[in-house]
This record gives C-alpha cells, sequence and structure tokens, in this order.
C-alpha cells in the first residue's frame, strides 16, 4: 500500500529500496535518522530534507540553508523542478524522479517513483470517479511502456504462443527510438513494471536461473490478457526494422 | 449517452437481434451498453414483453483487441446463467450478433436482462438521501447475501450496479467483475471502482489469473455504499477519489480513525463502521448473513415488505418526486400527506413512511392517505398527547407494525374503547379486542372502522 519508492544511490537489489506510504515521511541527510536514507557525504547537510508521500505523488522540503535541489524527470529531455532552499512541501510531479544535491561540488543524486500515477482508461471521458477503473495505469509514453510492447510484439503480430523475445531482441528492438537503450535498461524497465503493475513475486522468484523469464512471461500475459497493450499500441516501437522475419 | 465509455456500443434503434427490436438506449458502463427493448411476435413464452438487452462488444473485426472483454462477458454470463435470485438481475437469455454487415456489432453478445426503472445512482443525483435508503440498503444486503450464499463475489458494487424495479425493490446487476469462490477466494479481473475498492486491494498484488478477492471486498463495498445513501458523503474524507483512496490508505495501516458522518443514523453507525473494519480479518467476522439481519432491522424492514417505486410516469415526475421527498423528509410525528393521489397504474406502497420501531394507521389501502404512527402505547386516540384526528371520522384502511422486536413486544393489539378494553363488536369477539398485527406485519384492513387505543402485547 505505499505510494512512493525511493531508491538509494547505488541500490543494487530491490530489499534497500525504502516504500513509503501515503502520507507517511522520509528524511535524508547525513545524519538521517534510523528509519531515513542517509547520504554520507561531508557537503550535505546533517538533516538535509524530507520526502513525504501524498496521494500517486510526493512532496520534497529542502531543509538546506543555500542549497537549491534539482529534480529531474530523466525521462523528461531536461525536464526538471528546482526546489529553493527553505521550501517545504513542494510537490514533484513526475513518475520517475532523480533527486539530484549539489554538495561541495559533487552533484549527489538518488531515485524516487511514483509508480501510482492514475491514467484514464483509453478512450474514456472523465468521470467523477464511480467509473470501474483497471487497477493498473500505464503511461504510454514512456520507456517502460516501449519495453512492455516490445515484449508483447511477438504475440500480437504473429500467433499467440510465439516465444518472447530475449533482453538482446528487445534492445535491438527499441534501438531505432532509443539511440542509448542498453540491456541493462531493458532489465531496469522489466523489474519497474513488475513492481508497478504488482506482480506477485513468483515460486521460481528464489531461485536465480528462469527468475526473469518467468517475469517476463507473467508480464506479458497480463499485458495481453487485459488489453494493456494492443496492436494500435505497437505504433510507440516505430516500424519493423526492414527484413525482420515475420 | 454511450460517447466516452470505451467500449460502447452504438445500435441503431429499431435493430433486430432474435426476436428482439432494440429501442432508446439506457445506460452505458465501462464495459457495454444497455438498450430497452421490445419483443416482437415470436421468442420464449416466458421472456416478457420488454426487457433490457446489454450488448457487449465481443466482436471478432478486431481480433487481437478487447480479448478482456470476452472474458469479462463470460463471467456475466455465467453467474446469471446459475443463479437465479429475487435480488439478482434476471437473465432471459444470450445471443450473439451474427451481421456481417455491420462489422462493429458483428459478434457482440446479447444479454436478455429483465428491465429496471433506473439505478440507485439516478436516484442518489436526483434526492440525496433517499427516505427509502434503508430499505434499499436492506434488499442490497439480501442481494449480496443470496451471492455469497451461492459461493460468489460480485467485486463491483456501487450504486450504479444496483437497479431499482417498477415496483421500487432492488435487484444486483453488473456481473461483469463477479467471481465463483475457489475455497476462500476467487480470481476477478483487475478492474476495480476506487471509491468502492477496501484498501488491501487498492493496489493489489497480481497474478496471472488477475487479482485474488474475498467476499469482504463486497462488504466493504456495502459499507460506503450505505454512508453514501444515508449521508450523502463518503465514509472516508476528501474532496478526490484521490484523496479518500489515501484516506482509506492511513485508515488501514492504523494511522488514522474512521470519522462517519453525524448524519448516519444510529442504527446503522455500527453496522457501517463493521462493513469498514481496517483489514479483511476483522471484517470477515460480519458475513453477509449477519449483515443482513442487522441491515433489515436497521431499516425495520419487513422481508416482504415492498419499497416506493422509483419513478413515475411522464409527465408528473417532477411532482411526484418533490411529494416523496417532501413525505420522507416529515417522519418524525403523526404525518398527514395525501400519498396516492398522483398513482396512476396498480398500487403504490406507502407503507415505507413508516418510521423504525413504530405502528402505524393509515386511511388508504396499502399504507397510503394519511399516516398516524406510534412508538409506545397510547390509551386514547382521540385525545392526550399523540391524536390521531383523522379516525374521528374516517375508517382506518391499512396498517404496519414496523417495530423493533424486544422482550414483550411481538405485536400490537388495537381495540375499539379507550384504554385498551373491547367496545362494540369487540365484545362479542373471544379475544375481546379488535385485532392485533404482529411484528413486521402489514396489510388491509376491513375498513369499517377506527380504533380508540392500541398496546403492545408480547405476542397476537
Amino acid at each position: 500500500m505505499y505510494s512512493v519508492i525511493v531508491v538509494p544511490p547505488s541500490c543494487e537489489r530491490p530489499g534497500s529500496q525504502i516504500r513509503i506510504a501515503a502520507g507517511e515521511r522520509l528524511a535524508f541527510g547525513r545524519a538521517a535518522p534510523e528509519s531515513g536514507l542517509t547520504v554520507a557525504h561531508p557537503g550535505v547537510p546533517r538533516n538535509a530534507g524530507e520526502i513525504t508521500a501524498h496521494q500517486s505523488f510526493w512532496l520534497l522540503s529542502n531543509h538546506s540553508a543555500d542549497q537549491t535541489y534539482v529534480v529531474e524527470n530523466p525521462e523528461g529531455a531536461g525536464e526538471h523542478v528546482k526546489v529553493s532552499p527553505g521550501r517545504l512541501d513542494a510537490p514533484i510531479p513526475f513518475e520517475f524522479s532523480r533527486v539530484v544535491l549539489p554538495a561541495a561540488g559533487d552533484l549527489l543524486r538518488f531515485d524516487v517513483w511514483a509508480p501510482r500515477h492514475r491514467y484514464r482508461p483509453r478512450g474514456a471521458v472523465p468521470s467523477p470517479g464511480a467509473a470501474t477503473a483497471p487497477a493498473f495505469a500505464l503511461d504510454r509514453t514512456t520507456r517502460y511502456y516501449a519495453v512492455l510492447a516490445a515484449l508483447c510484439e511477438p504475440r500480437l503480430r504473429a500467433e499467440p504462443h510465439a516465444p518472447l523475445p530475449t533482453v538482446g531482441q528487445v534492445t535491438e528492438r527499441l534501438r531505432p527510438n532509443w539511440p542509448t537503450v542498453s540491456r541493462s535498461a531493458v532489465h531496469w524497465n522489466i523489474d519497474y513494471l513488475a513492481v508497478k503493475l504488482g506482480l506477485r513475486p513468483g515460486p521460481e522468484a528464489a531461485d536465480a536461473g528462469p527468475r526473469l523469464n518467468g517475469k517476463k512471461e507473467t508480464l506479458v500475459s497480463l499485458a495481453l490478457r487485459f488489453d494493456l497493450v494492443g496492436e494500435d499500441d505497437l505504433i510507440v516501437l516505430g516500424p519493423l526494422p526492414s527484413g525482420a522475419a515475420r | 449517452m454511450t460517447a466516452g465509455h470505451p467500449h460502447a456500443v452504438p445500435v441503431p434503434a429499431g435493430y433486430r437481434v432474435g426476436s428482439w427490436e432494440v429501442r432508446e438506449p439506457l445506460a452505458s458502463g465501462a464495459f457495454g451498453t444497455v438498450y430497452a427493448a421490445r419483443r416482437t411476435g415470436g421468442g420464449e413464452p416466458d421472456q416478457p414483453r420488454q426487457a433490457a438487452l446489454k450488448f457487449l462488444p465481443t466482436g471478432t473485426h478486431t481480433p487481437r483487441r478487447l480479448r478482456h472483454l470476452r472474458e469479462l462477458a463470460d463471467r456475466e454470463v455465467d453467474l446469471l446463467r446459475r443463479l437465479r435470485s429475487p435480488r439478482l438481475i434476471r437473465m432471459y437469455d444470450v445471443l450473439t450478433v451474427d451481421d456481417p454487415a455491420l462489422p462493429e456489432l458483428d459478434g457482440a453478445t446479447v444479454l436478455v436482462l429483465e428491465q429496471a426503472e433506473g439505478s440507485l445512482e439516478e436516484l442518489l443525483r436526483r434526492t440525496p438521501v433517499p427516505g427509502s435508503g434503508p430499505a434499499l440498503l436492506a434488499q442490497v444486503c439480501e442481494g449480496l447475501h443470496q451471492l455469497h450464499h451461492a459461493g460468489w463475489v460480485h467485486g463491483d458494487l456501487k450504486p450504479g450496479n444496483v437497479l431499482l424495479m417498477k415496483d421500487g425493490s432492488v435487484r444486483l446487476a453488473d456481473f461483469n467483475m463477479a467471481a465463483e469462490l475457489e475455497g476462500t477466494h476467487a480470481y476477478s479481473p483487475a478492474f476495480s471502482t476506487p471509491d468502492y475498492t477496501p484498501p488491501e486491494l487498492l493496489w493489489p498484488e497480481l497474478g496471472e489469473r488477475g487479482r485474488q478477492i474475498r467476499p469482504t471486498a463486497d462488504i466493504w463495498a456495502f459499507g460506503v455504499l450505505a454512508h453514501l445513501v444515508l449521508t450523502d458523503s463518503y465514509p472516508l474524507p476528501g474532496g478526490s477519489t484521490d484523496a479518500r483512496c489515501d484516506a482509506a490508505v492511513r485508515y488501514a495501516r492504523g494511522t488514522e480513525e474512521l470519522r462517519l458522518s453525524p448524519r448516519l443514523p444510529e442504527a446503522w453507525r455500527e453496522i457501517v463502521t463493521d462493513c469498514l473494519a481496517r483489514s479483511h480479518d476483522l471484517r470477515a467476522a460480519h458475513d453477509s448473513a449477519s449483515l443482513l439481519r442487522r441491515a433489515e432491522q436497521a431499516a425495520g424492514e419487513a422481508r416482504s415488505a415492498r419499497l416506493p417505486r422509483l419513478r413515475p410516469r411522464r409527465p408528473r415526475r417532477s411532482a411526484w418526486v418533490a411529494t416523496l421527498a417532501g413525505t420522507l423528509a416529515a417522519t418524525a410525528a403523526a404525518v398527514a400527506v395525501t400519498y396516492a393521489t398522483l398513482r396512476d397504474d396498480g398500487p403504490t406502497y406507502g407503507y415505507h413512511r413508516c418510521p423504525a420501531g413504530s405502528v402505524c394507521f393509515f386511511s388508504e389501502e396499502f399504507g397510503n392517505g394519511e399516516m398516524c404512527d406510534w412508538a409506545d402505547d397510547d390509551p386514547d386516540w382521540l385525545s392526550g398527547d399523540e391524536t390521531c384526528a383523522w379516525t374521528r371520522d374516517r375508517p382506518v384502511r391499512s396498517i404496519f407494525n414496523n417495530g423493533v422486536e424486544a422482550p414483550g413486544r411481538g405485536g400490537v393489539a388495537y381495540y375499539r374503547g379507550t384504554d385498551f378494553t373491547a367496545a362494540g363488536i369487540d365484545r362479542t369477539r373471544m379475544e375481546q379486542r379488535t385485532g392485533c398485527t404482529s411484528m413486521r406485519q402489514q396489510g388491509n384492513l376491513a375498513g369499517t372502522y377506527a380504533p380508540r387505543s392500541h398496546e403492545w402485547v408480547p405476542n397476537c
């Protein structure tokens, strides 16, 4: 029931992500309380700021005396929000954010995800809230959506039981529209989708081998079953490369 | 009317499906469109002349799109084929459109359903806090009980999915999310209406089969619905769905208390609180059978009591609704309103005006006309604190004992004489009284006399 996930710098494992629920606060700084996020750098104030989860978005308070924090949208082509010193509870509108703290010449970063952003179902008009809506809402302009579309593409275009593409094939398929894509970026987005869609960790989660494949399989079957990706949505991938085996 | 819904199905008026001729659209929901229809000739003899046709766009013109609609349609058909209960909308037939000339319609699934007058959502839009609310809620609860008892979970209970029939009775409808229990759980498609979704399912964990739901999800939704019907507000604070969901999560985590509206009648406060218990485990203590008992008691509703009609025939709508609202607002003492005059066909029932815990006598049949109500005994109807002046020169034609069961209170005995004594023809009777009506009974009387006194008795 969390609504915001804070990903500490160089966080490798989901276990070290910090999940905060609506209304909860998370302090960060050089000497953050035990429940907070410690940013160990001498240039960072002891109590540098606070993150508050609020509905589907979050608020940032800047407790430093003289440093402006910048919150970037890594997928937003330079889109960012500046939070000046002393500003309390500035709302941050991005689904993915990178908080940049200037510290004695260095720039320190950590990520904050807001996977509960909501979207109206395709084709629906705004309604006062009593509408039956899918439990998940995907932003069709994001990279995770492109990754999901690429995973679903063979089954949408060919037969329903086509094998799933490998991460390498997905990377190649995405490259025309996303030149900097890498295998690790694809992995990252698959993991994020699993978080966003609330996939129950399958029984295979414990053993490392087929884990990713199981996750991919579940994502694709959910996406197809609930029409999260349709044939029309494959447009986000751009045209099929010439000579593709179809 | 149908615009703006992703799965609206436009069907031209006059279109024929099976033996049905489509008329005007009635409503458009998240997954399909409902049209009024009339039977032309043929058809099964047990089918009505009018029905509602629900079109679900399961067509094949776009083979890879909307595949979840097939599943949602199958769920509804499956449930309605197997369950027939008085409080669930009745399905007469399932048809598939076979019309290659209209690719938009070809392959659509058509459910032939009992036609309703409207939905609870429409009633609430016109009349927030309807006086018939408690009685309606008791019937909604009855429907939930019938569903749960048969091993199903509704999964999307809300005012738009509660239909009101011509006779004012309630039917649950829209079973696209319904799921049959497999042990303690059912798997439901991952769709929901956030304002009616229990906090543990707001961001559900999903498996390949969808989300797991349990009957307590319907219990939560009933709590929200009851609060809305009785107070015109949601139980959780916030001006937007997001804010209310947020509050639901804080409440579920124990960081916030539930503050129900002070407008919530005392009899319902405990019921709503139990329905909105923080977690599945706490809610599971209150199954639909026990809730039904309590809701019926809170509504003071005899199981068989009938409800007011949702709306009159045109063009008298506004006048009738205004009269009804006015009538229902004034339940305090002896109310004298002429109720039956706007009636245009069949008996309209006025019993619902009788406050819970009271016995009510009416000047017309079926609970219509002027009403006198008492919570306690009255040794003389024509003098004292409470009088019932119209009985001086007019007879009582119907009665409703809407009392609450308690030791020593099983029925109401009435007498032609004051101070609970026999007078006139009473003396010739063995019981030495005019009559006696048991708890929750209602009906028409001979209509030739008016009592002068009544008292609560252990039983009739």
